[in-house]
């Protein structure tokens, strides 16, 4: 399959080849550096080259996007009890299926993509969301004994950046300065145990994504140059010529090397939004989530490996409703739907689509009842109580946090088109009646896409860690095409 | 693989006759006597000690965390007394303020110790405890007694309570056997963390062992889950070296407790002095004398060394300053340093590892040569102080540098360069900012920041009352900021009845109209502002003696999605939104005030970041740099920013050489 990716690489010089190499084997000794285990089983080819996963943050209602129930409009006096979806259900382009009103336009592209009904994820008791997404994200529930890493630092470590200039693991929109709940966000957007080269290039703001991979915003580029032009020579005029091993001084100056190639070379402009044409950009943009899926595009074209775009997590906002969830989901709906799609369309039209695997997931679903799952029911939030009789518009909406089963959209990259799997009952409490798809299964399928078994381990004080908990996550063959 | 064990604790006894510790009244320091003949039993030739720079350097860093100011540099290699190394290492001991902010990191590491970390509410900081014990320099043996069992008020209860989320955790992470977990690894170098959740793979631990550890810590007797299946058996309390002692399992939990105190730190347990004496051995030199710190099972490269070591340091009290003082006066650790060498088949100890600084150490010296401190304000009004940066929130810079998130113990930083930690230092905010104002305070030309006439501390729900004297002021800024509101984009907040006292009588300051409702009060007329805001007034010469207001945000926004955190200010200047606080002037490093020409600027420089002169085409470079002959009157600060840059990149500044 042709990779558009490769011409990119191919000007790469060779000295640069080998000197990388040569740093990898002498980085693999250093202290710190996980070592990889050989995994069972056989050997996997992979069907894509890079996973964009585009994140529901806080919560994403099953059943006012992908998995809509029986509709029932707001009226006063309406008991909690009789609603499952506060929206119309719509025909999408796959007879079969049928999603929320107010997803019109990934509706027209569903026979790209593979839906999900039945993703189950942990019983983790009173709810924490970065815990479920710490979960969710390192395949591991915290706390652990050993620092987990991000998925995206597994694929980073496993396979490296498609073009050598390039982060491969980029995180955008997600800021992890948030309040209350900042710690536990950081706590998984790091590669753990793997180590930070492994970690995530954060852009928290995808329209001045430019400006990280830019001099510093009062310098020029002249200076920015000289700068570094005379750093070189300011070392290189130093009487100790070598302090350390090669290997400690030229890791140093290496990595500062690479950095300036990225900040001078041509991938730098793949982070410049300012670069594509208005009337797409206008397309993309219902905000940063929408520009984050553009900016994922453009670096999925620049070589990147893993692309994180988020909604964002701030506690009780964006897909966290906690109150007045049919008004807030309806602008969710509208910051997702138009870039979604417009993404999905974009790789097609590219020749990238068959190559890019892009998830669509949330760490749980929403309910207005129950929190928790049907037979395993928590603790209630305590901040705003669902009434059981509805008296004003803010009561109407998925309130609760549910963990039963939420929705994985999976597009490209491999997997089966216009696929409805799994399914929930149509009465509450909505619990899962086939094909169950958990975490470990679900990351073990988006490992093999990318041709890694999920069994693959890396050595942390002596014992195997592996990418899916304990190597048994089970990738769902059925959704392969 | 199983490996032997070689330190079964109580059946290595230390060598407590051995004559090492009569060796040590007279001068000569007893690592170098084993030393000598473990350099000499494999034909390597006794290295000479390093320069005084180098060793000053190194000491400066080890002890304080900081490089030497060009003074205290000079003032040393000046010094011609023959024993002026072991004094400069006392004197450096004895400033135990100094001493413990800088081996307050390793602490925390270890001991998972973190501000503001609130995952279930139930993390508690044991910071300030943290920081007497070092300056009290309290002995090793009780300041683990203490982790172990906090009984009094003010006590490190931290520790044992751990890292918890909300929710249900798996049998292997319940706070009781966190603690096993911890305290087996830190005190002890042993890793319980395999068979916390079933019997080990890689070591003779059981699972029984793991929750026999963490019997010391449970209110109750604990299930005994396998793999997170529960089993039908209960935890019986048990030390994991069952021949150094005991308790009953039916005991108090603060029996318990105490009798884990007093086991992990009984003499006969040999195996906690070592494993502790080893980490501050790796910790100096680079490299453990057991390699792997945290599993003391594995063979040391000189067993002798290690056991005279921690033989002495049980013989002198568990004094930490003195086995401090022990390895830094020896031979081992004035050796030149030695570059990492790709894994020798059968290590070598030739010197110290180079070893880079870490992030602390690293974002401290450059405040320390520039001058510009970053500022530790607290939630309420008040004085901030200018501060280290271990007190402070870990940022990009220093987490790309390795400061961990400690949610694990931490007993090494990862010295690794890394591409994302050069993109931090190539164009990240924190270092860039740090630099054009400490090239500025460098220069003097950094005006002092106008101090606040009002700091309302962070208002959620509850408004603050500003009365403040403006007798004289010509201009008024008031200021509001978000500190960390889910939502500031929605906050509604402002100052409520803004007046002017003057002679006349009180005037209303009425920009537009606007209202704004506190929680539990009438609306009032007010001045609804953006958040963040800053507005400026004309009052010169109106002869207003005093402003009013009330600030607070509206009663609609405080709800959980927006969630209102906001400061506001007045100030009679304009305003330096980095120092918004009023700031205690003391610096962690006193303020070096010179009016430099280029050519004093370099040589200073120099001096305090490579302990040495520029050669005369490194000070050509810098020159270059400053765009300057040695002799000019100005320096521009963006010229110095760029030269601070390249020196605070080099190699020989981000390592202990």
């Amino acid at each position: 399959m042709e990779n558009p990716v490769n011409a990119l690489v191919e000007g790469l010089s060779r000295r640069y080849f080998l000197r990388q190499s040569a740093a990898a084997a002498m980085a693999a000794l250093a202290a710190g550096n996980a070592r990889q285990l050989r995994a069972g089983g056989e050997k996997i080819t992979p069907t894509a080259d890079t996973l964009i996963l585009l994140w529901m943050a806080g919560g994403m209602a099953q059943t006012e996007t992908f998995d809509p129930k029986r509709y029932t409009p707001f009226e006063p006096g309406l008991p909690s009890s009789a609603v499952l979806s506060t929206f119309p259900s719509i025909d999408t382009v796959v007879d079969d299926i049928k999603i929320s009103q107010g997803l019109d336009r990934i509706a027209k592209i569903m026979d790209r993509g593979t839906l999900i009904r039945t993703h189950r994820v942990g019983d983790l008791g009173h709810i924490l969301h970065t815990r479920h997404q710490y979960h969710w994200h390192t395949g591991y529930p915290p706390p652990q004994s050993v620092a987990a890493p991000h998925m995206g630092a597994v694929l980073s470590r496993t396979l490296g950046p498609n073009h050598p200039d390039m982060p491969a693991f980029v995180d955008i929109g997600q800021n992890l300065e948030i309040g209350g709940e900042s710690d536990g966000v950081k706590a998984f957007h790091t590669a753990g145990f793997l180590g930070t080269e492994y970690g995530p290039f954060l852009i928290a703001d995808p329209a001045d994504a430019a400006a990280s991979v830019r001099p510093p915003a009062h310098m020029t580029d002249g200076r920015f140059r000289a700068r570094y032009e005379r750093y070189r020579k300011l070392v290189e005029s130093s009487p100790i010529a070598k302090y350390g091993s090669d290997y400690q001084q030229e890791s140093l100056e290496r990595s500062l090397e690479k950095a300036h190639r990225l900040v001078t070379s041509g991938v730098a402009k793949a982070f410049d939004l300012s670069l594509e044409p208005k009337a797409i950009y206008d397309t993309y943009n219902t905000g940063r989530f929408g520009l984050g899926c553009l900016l994922a595009r453009r670096l999925t074209e620049a070589g990147a490996r893993f692309i994180e775009v988020t909604t964002e997590y701030v506690p009780f906002r964006y897909w966290d409703t906690h109150e007045n969830g049919h008004q807030r989901a309806i602008g969710m709906k509208q910051s997702v739907d138009a870039p979604v799609s417009r993404l999905i369309l974009d790789l097609e039209e590219r020749g990238l689509l068959n190559r890019t695997v892009v998830v669509i997931a949330s760490e749980f679903g929403r309910d207005m009842m129950v929190e928790g799952k049907p037979d395993k029911r928590v603790k209630e939030q305590i901040s705003i109580k669902q009434p059981d009789i509805m008296t004003e518009p803010k009561h109407y909406g998925m309130h609760r946090h549910f963990t039963e089963s939420g929705c994985v959209l999976i597009f490209g990259g491999g997997f089966k088109k216009g696929l409805l799997y799994g399914k929930t009952a149509e009465e509450r409490p909505c619990r899962i009646l086939e094909k169950p798809v958990t975490i470990d299964d679900l990351h073990a399928t988006l490992y093999r896409a990318m041709g890694i078994p999920p069994d693959l381990a890396y050595q942390v004080e002596q014992r195997p860690f592996h990418v899916t908990k304990d190597g048994k996550g089970k990738p769902v063959m059925e959704l392969f095409a | 693989m199983v490996h032997r064990s070689l330190y079964p604790a109580i059946v290595l006894p230390l060598l407590l006759s051995s004559g090492f510790c009569a060796a040590a009244t007279d001068r000569s320091n007893p690592i170098d006597e084993a030393l000598e003949n473990y350099w000499t039993s494999r034909g390597i030739a006794i290295p000479a000690p390093v320069s005084d720079a180098a060793f000053a350097r190194r000491v400066f860093l080890d002890l304080w965390g900081l490089l030497p100011t060009p003074e205290q540099f000079q003032d040393f290699e000046r010094d011609n007394h023959p024993d002026k190394r072991e004094r400069l290492i006392q004197e450096l001991l004895a400033n135990r303020r100094n001493y413990s902010e800088h081996w307050i990191s390793f602490w925390n590491d270890l001991l998972r110790n973190d501000e503001g970390v609130f995952y279930d509410g139930a993390r508690e900081s044991i910071t300030t405890w943290l920081l007497h014990a070092l300056e009290s320099n309290l002995p090793y043996d009780q300041f683990a007694a203490k982790l172990l069992n906090p009984e009094q008020r003010g006590d490190p209860k931290g520790f044992l309570i751990g890292v918890n989320w909300r929710g249900d955790v798996s049998a292997s992470q319940i706070p009781p056997m966190q603690a096993a977990q911890n305290s087996a690894q830190v005190f002890l170098g042993v890793n319980l963390k395999c068979n916390s959740c079933h019997d080990s793979f890689i070591s003779k631990w059981k699972l029984k062992d793991a929750y026999g550890l963490a019997g010391f810590f449970s209110e109750s007797p604990l299930d005994i889950y396998r793999c997170d299946m529960k089993t039908d058996e209960k935890s019986e309390t048990r030390f994991l070296y069952p021949e150094i002692g005991s308790v009953d399992s039916d005991a108090s939990l603060a029996e318990r407790r105490a009798a884990a105190a007093r086991l992990f730190t009984c003499k006969q347990d040999t195996r906690f002095a070592r494993t502790f004496v080893n980490r501050i051995w790796d910790r100096l030199l680079g490299r453990g004398l057991v390699a792997s710190v945290d599993d003391m099972d594995r063979a040391p490269w000189d067993a002798e060394i290690l056991d005279m070591l921690a033989e002495d340091f049980v013989e002198h009290n568990y004094d930490i300053q003195f086995l401090v003082n022990r390895i830094m006066t020896s031979r081992a650790y004035q050796a030149p340093s030695v570059p990492v060498q790709a894994e020798e088949k059968q290590f070598v100890f030739r010197g110290p590892l180079l070893r880079r600084l870490t992030a602390e150490q690293y974002v401290d010296a450059i405040s320390s040569i520039t001058g510009e401190w970053r500022v530790l304000s607290l939630e309420e009004s008040g004085q901030g102080v200018y501060s280290r940066e271990w007190r402070l929130k870990s940022s990009p810079l220093t987490r790309s540098l390795g400061r961990p998130i400690r949610d694990q113990v931490y007993t090494r930083r990862n010295p690794e360069a890394t591409t994302l930690q050069a993109l931090e230092v190539v164009n990240g905010e924190t270092l860039d900012n740090l630099l054009a104002r400490g090239a500025k305070r460098m220069l003097g030309v950094l005006p002092d920041a106008p101090p606040n006439l009002f700091d309302s501390g962070v208002v959620r729900g509850d408004p603050v009352a500003v009365d403040i004297d403006v007798t004289g002021v010509k201009k008024l800024w008031l200021v509001t900021k978000d500190t960390d509101s889910y939502d500031p984009a929605r906050t509604v907040a402002g100052w409520a009845n803004p007046n002017f006292t003057s002679p006349a009588g009180s005037i209303s300051l009425q920009v537009r109209k606007a209202v704004l409702q506190f929680k539990g009060q009438q609306p009032a007329n007010a001045l609804v502002t953006p958040v963040p805001s800053e507005m400026s007034f004309d009052i010169g010469g109106k002869g207003y003696t005093r402003f009013r207001a009330i600030v607070g945000v509206d009663q609609k926004c405080l709800i959980n999605e927006i969630g209102p955190r906001i400061r506001f200010f007045v100030f009679a200047e304009k305003p330096d939104y980095e120092q918004l606080v009023r700031v205690k002037p003391e610096r962690p490093v006193a303020l070096h005030h010179e009016r430099y020409t280029p050519n004093s600027l370099i040589t200073r420089l120099y001096l305090y970041a490579f302990s040495r002169d520029p050669e005369p085409a490194e000070r050509r470079v810098a020159l270059e740099f400053l765009n300057a002959t040695g002799d000019d009157k100005r320096i521009s600060s963006e010229s110095l920013e760029d030269l601070l840059w390249a020196v605070f990149q080099a190699p020989e500044f981000e390592f202990i050489h």
